[in-house]
């Protein structure tokens, strides 16, 4: 009987405490409530996040997924707020606003779609004049601000260690480990600890991971290669120029040796650019390269030394683009085949492939007839260290401790917390360059509550940035109004970041007929 | 005709056993790749401007991914009647290829690591047993169940830093040293190192799987104290044993040649299961010390969606399986012949 | 997953003699249990410490000094002391440690219970049926069970935790996949040895049906092994978790669990050793707790040992 007492009081208790917790926040208004969703890689990020959300009175909450499976929910639009990513590879928006935001694009996972937003776009595409693209972009930029699709975050700086005896070190912003130009105090071999897990393959064509492309570029180089900060500069070409919007002439070095002692001309790049662009031309296989071409349609030889570039349509990036893909000896290809030449590769870079395991480490040696590399990057000549070595090291624990003991003398990815153990260092040189992926916080905005704007903007007036920055990223970031990258074309600085303000943000969800605390 | 002892004839249907459990494995491999979400064209191209739909879906096509799942079962199954593991989608390489790179690390880490594990939890089981609840058991289970309760990626990352970082005595990753290889034969370093008789080598590779060893051994170490424990116990208690002590047989061969000959038996058993969990269990200690190892090429490819590369890796890891505790059953045969396959 | 268990068969060998030689008491042999645990070192430490645990779970709400999820971004990473109001520290994101340390105890004895009771009611279930009938039903189990003990644990994980997603009850599906396998086989050899016994004889003499018998009579002989098995099984579905959340696949991060807290602060290990070995003691202490009471428990129960 007794216990049934007890029972029944409890009941009574409990429905007039919900009875008083509604009639409190039971206004007229609804709660807002959001589950953020992440990959284990920043689930700081997001807790701090969603600590933010709540000081406003949004009920948040995170949940961890593996990043694909996540990806497929995303895409299918079944997810609300998203912690995403992208990154730029071509020193432009082309190829980080175009896929992210532009109407159903591939990487749009926002499902934002503006008309005006889109012809502004289009016309940053199809101009050739730089001022008519900057233009266009500018627009572009204040459209995107203004609706806010995403709770605009930050890009990383990119922090890489080198021990103190490595000379000329100069960190890259694409992340390439340029080994030609530097030296060694001591000794004859540089070892660099790569951040990936493996690399995929050692064919300049099959690839399309920044890891594997920063190991090739020591064994093959391009026609035009870049400077650590970005800029554009001749490397087996010569010179090049537009005969039309549609239409380039690059002109080839002479003299320049493959490591097998052939001469590369005209025909191996006409060569290399076919297998990227014809479909199966990979010994059956259609290389995953080709998009990264855009609109290129074909690439011809002019004469021994000179090639011309024919495209559908204006590609005002095409010398970006074409840092990234590396010219391959079409002699040697057709002889071995594809699967050999993947497994024994033979370049025109400073360095020559020795022997290696893809999950393992790459062993090259310096390929005494190098023609010397870009003029406009120096030094010029065979590369200064004998061997180079790069190590697959995926955990970054173990990168840190391996350049503190010598067991490697660069490495790449350094997580912020822990530059500041290595800056302290005396046989450490610690260097940061600006990051080229814009992180942030996606919101779907097809659905309710993300398909009104105002709430899209409470949400980034209600994020604590540089206190997230500061702590969680030990500073080592930099706050983005957009998605736009200062190290990308067309970039305007006159548009600044959402202030961290919760008052504007609870008036801006109250407008929007949300409660609030 | 072949005439096969019972024996042999038991053995020979157990490893004939081994090809529907080998296909079932498959099958199910299959299966669950499919069912998680994800599109390995998608996760290859990444992030890149002026990637088209059509451009991706031809490079589908190409890989038989636009075909409806039995078919792609189907074709599957008869690549694998033909002793073709299929295409890497991810590496554009043969599927065969990076089993046969990889595998050998993987073979030698586990072998190595129950080797420390038998080499610290035996002695450490049978002291506990031959003097219990003295001081010296209590130490031993305390140890051996502390190192069941230590999580090896936690493990690896304090080894790291107080051997290689403080006290700079052993590698922090990796397999091997350039320069320092030996000879391939085997492909497991240790052994090729000794077969050629190159010191140096075998040195540089015992130092380099020192770390990886322990830490990836240390749980199993303790189980095998804890088993080896209890049935040395019960062995010791046993009629015969007490009948030898009774005879005045000297207590050393009673440890020594009755009770832990037969005290064995559980901790063969033992190895047999653990050496599976030791190969496929090992993806976290493989990604820590940069060992190039299988764990890491399957956790990577279940993560890129690379299913040949999966479907094979899981097959060989079963196929290890069954086959090690065939192994061990024949031991166990040995070591107590009232016990028959 | 990394993590290595004592195979049921082994462990439990001489909790089967027991099942042999001690016929089935009721409560009365159960109090005199107890109070043999307690006059056993071991048992009696694992007591202690477990109890000491689930009172900590318990009463989480009323000792901890701080909310587990409360973010405050400006007092991160601070280390252990007095000083400064947090005794443990704070982690990355300014939480208290030992707050979240003593909440994490919930989770983690949660988890751990909840697939040891599923695993245990599949497994023993169908280890009943199995070991009781034989047949076709056994063959068809013998062959199930075999695969999915070669099939890589890491993909059924994966698989199930993004078919259906992340979440606490996911994690525990997913962990209660395999670790019935363990229960069904020790039920299984244990419920044949059991079948052809005189009470079971007699009771089939009785006319009582199969049910009845399995239930009332096979199962409570067998009972006692099956406790020892959950206590010790119990440590490893814990382990199991943090190795999930090493792979980011744990459960969501404002449930404070000990497994996500050593792998998150595994990354700031070179500058702030708290984070991830402080929750890694707490799992260490709980895991030496369970197992010191599940060997207890085998001992207590196994008349062999008691002599010895």
């Amino acid at each position: 009987m007794k216990s049934r007492t007890i029972l029944t009081t409890l009941i009574i208790a409990m429905i007039l405490a919900f009875g008083f917790l509604s009639t409190t926040t039971g206004q007229t208004r609804k709660q807002l409530s959001v589950v953020i969703d992440t990959d284990s890689t920043r689930a700081d990020e997001a807790q701090a996040i969603a600590h933010n959300l709540r000081a406003i009175g949004v009920s948040a909450d995170v949940r961890i997924w593996e990043w694909n499976a996540l990806k497929e929910r995303i895409q299918a639009g079944e997810r609300q707020m998203y912690l995403t990513a992208w990154g730029s590879a071509y020193f432009d928006p082309f190829d980080i606003i175009v896929p992210k935001f532009y109407s159903g694009d591939r990487g749009n996972y926002s499902g934002y779609s503006n008309a005006r937003f889109d012809a502004a776009l289009d016309r940053a595409l199809r101009a050739v004049d730089n001022d008519a693209r900057r233009e266009a972009y500018f627009d572009a930029q204040q459209i995107l601000y203004d609706d806010a699709p995403a709770i605009f975050g930050y890009s990383l700086m990119e922090v890489e260690a080198a021990r103190s005896d490595v000379l000329n070190w100069q960190p890259s912003m694409d992340s390439r480990v340029n080994l030609h130009d530097v030296g060694l105090a001591r000794g004859d071999t540089i070892v660099v600890g790569l951040y990936a897990d493996k690399i995929l393959t050692l064919d300049p064509a099959a690839y399309r991971d920044r890891p594997t492309e920063t190991v090739i570029r020591n064994m093959f180089d391009a026609l035009v290669t870049r400077t650590w900060d970005g800029k554009v500069v001749p490397e087996i070409a010569e010179a090049w120029k537009a005969v039309s919007d549609t239409e380039y002439l690059f002109r080839i070095r002479r003299g320049i040796k493959f490591h097998n002692g052939d001469l590369l001309d005209a025909d191996d790049v006409v060569f290399t650019f076919d297998r990227v662009l014809r479909e199966g031309a990979m010994g059956g296989r259609t290389s995953p390269r080709k998009g990264l071409l855009g609109p290129v349609e074909k690439v011809e030889k002019v004469d021994q030394y000179t090639v011309r570039f024919v495209l559908s349509s204006p590609f005002p990036v095409l010398p970006q683009a074409l840092v990234h893909f590396q010219i391959v000896p079409r002699k040697y290809v057709e002889r071995v085949g594809d699967e050999a030449f993947a497994r024994k590769p033979v370049g025109c870079g400073p360095f020559k492939y020795v022997e290696g395991q893809f999950d393992d480490k790459i062993v090259m040696e310096r390929f005494d007839d190098y023609y010397g590399g870009s003029p406009s990057i120096p030094p010029v000549g065979p590369a200064r260290v004998k061997r180079a070595i790069f190590r697959m090291m995926p955990d970054p624990t173990v990168r840190v401790a391996a350049v503190k003991t010598g067991e490697v003398h660069i490495i790449q990815s350094v997580p912020s917390h822990m530059a500041a153990a290595l800056v302290r260092d005396k046989n450490i040189q610690v260097k940061s360059v600006e990051g080229t992926r814009v992180y942030m916080v996606e919101m779907n905005c097809r659905r309710p509550p993300f398909d009104d704007p105002r709430v899209r903007r409470a949400m980034n007036y209600a994020v604590d940035w540089d206190a997230i920055l500061r702590t969680v990223y030990a500073g080592n970031a930099t706050r983005l109004a957009t998605a736009f990258l200062p190290s990308g074309f067309g970039f305007n600085q006159s548009i600044v970041p959402y202030k961290y303000d919760p008052a504007r943000a609870k008036a801006l969800l109250a407008e929007a007929g949300y409660s609030t605390k | 005709m072949i005439r096969l002892s019972r024996t042999q004839a038991k053995i020979v249907e157990r490893i004939l056993a081994t090809i529907p459990l080998a296909l079932g494995v498959a099958v199910a491999a299959f299966i669950f790749m499919r069912a998680i979400p994800g599109d390995p064209v998608d996760i290859m191209m990444g992030e890149a401007a002026w990637t088209s739909e059509e451009e991706m879906a031809a490079l589908r096509g190409e890989m038989g991914l636009d075909e409806p799942m039995h078919v792609q079962l189907w074709t599957y199954l008869k690549q694998v009647f033909k002793w073709d593991l299929g295409y890497s989608i991810v590496r554009s390489r043969p599927v065969a290829d990076i089993i046969r790179e990889a595998l050998p690390a993987t073979i030698e880490l586990a072998v190595f690591a129950m080797l420390f594990a038998l080499a610290v939890g035996i002695p450490i089981g049978v002291a506990s047993a031959l003097n219990p609840n003295s001081f010296m058991d209590r130490v031993g289970t305390c140890l051996s169940l502390v190192g069941v309760s230590l999580p090896a990626f936690w493990l690896g990352i304090v080894g790291i830093l107080i051997f290689s970082m403080i006290l700079g005595w052993l590698p922090t990753s990796g397999r091997i040293a350039y320069g320092a290889q030996p000879a391939h034969v085997t492909g497991l370093l240790v052994l090729d190192a000794l077969i050629t008789g190159n010191l140096p080598a075998l040195g540089n590779a015992l130092k380099h799987i020192c770390l990886p060893m322990i830490t990836l051994g240390l749980g199993v170490a303790a189980v095998v104290a804890r088993v080896t424990r209890s049935s040395m116990l019960d062995v010791l208690s046993a009629d015969y044993v007490q009948f030898a002590r009774a005879k005045g047989v000297p207590e050393r061969d009673v440890t020594c040649r009755h009770a832990l000959r037969n005290a064995m038996i559980p901790t063969v058993t033992l190895v047999g299961l653990q050496f599976g969990s030791l190969l496929g269990g090992n993806m976290i200690v493989e990604t820590i010390f940069g060992w190039p190892g299988l764990g890491r090429v399957v956790v990577d490819a279940i993560f890129a969606r690379d299913y040949p590369v999966v479907q094979a890796s899981v097959m060989v890891y079963a196929l290890t399986f069954v086959l090690i505790n065939l192994v061990a059953d024949i031991i166990h045969t040995v070591l107590d012949p009232k016990i028959s396959l | 997953m990394g993590h290595v268990s004592i195979p049921s068969d082994e462990l439990c060998k001489g909790v089967i003699s027991t099942a042999r030689t001690v016929p089935y008491v009721r409560a009365s042999r159960r109090r005199g249990t107890v109070k043999r645990l307690l006059a056993h070192g071991g048992g009696r430490t694992g007591l202690i410490i477990v109890a000491a645990f689930v009172l900590v779970a318990v009463l989480a709400p009323v000792i901890a000094p701080y909310a587990p999820d409360e973010v405050d971004l400006d007092s991160w990473l601070i280390p252990p002391g007095f000083g400064s109001g947090h005794l443990l520290g704070t982690d990355q994101l300014g939480r208290d440690i030992l707050s979240r340390i003593i909440y994490g105890s919930r989770v983690s004895i949660l988890v751990g219970l909840t697939t040891i009771l599923i695993s245990s009611v599949v497994g023993i279930g169908l280890g009943m049926l199995a070991g009781y009938y034989g047949g076709a039903l056994d063959r068809v189990l013998a062959r199930f069970t075999e695969l999915l003990l070669a099939f890589p644990y890491l993909i059924f994980v994966i698989a199930i935790m993004s078919v259906i997603g992340p979440g606490f009850w996911n994690l525990v599906w997913a962990l209660s996949f395999k670790g019935w396998v363990e229960f069904y086989r020790l039920a299984r050899a244990l419920t044949m040895s059991e079948k052809n016994r005189e009470y079971v004889d007699a009771a089939r003499a009785l006319g009582r049906s199969d049910g009845v018998i399995l239930v009332r009579e096979i199962l409570p002989n067998i009972s006692n092994s099956m406790l020892v098995l959950g206590t010790l099984r119990m440590g490893n579905m814990i382990m199991t978790e943090s190795s999930l959340s090493f792979l980011g696949l744990g459960i969501p991060p404002r449930i404070p669990a000990w497994g996500s807290m050593i792998a998150d602060g595994r990354r700031y290990m070179l500058g702030a050793w708290w984070v991830a070995t402080l929750p890694g003691i707490a799992l260490a202490l709980l895991v030496l707790g369970m197992n010191l009471l599940g060997e207890g428990l085998r001992d207590v129960l196994d008349p062999k040992m008691m002599e010895g």
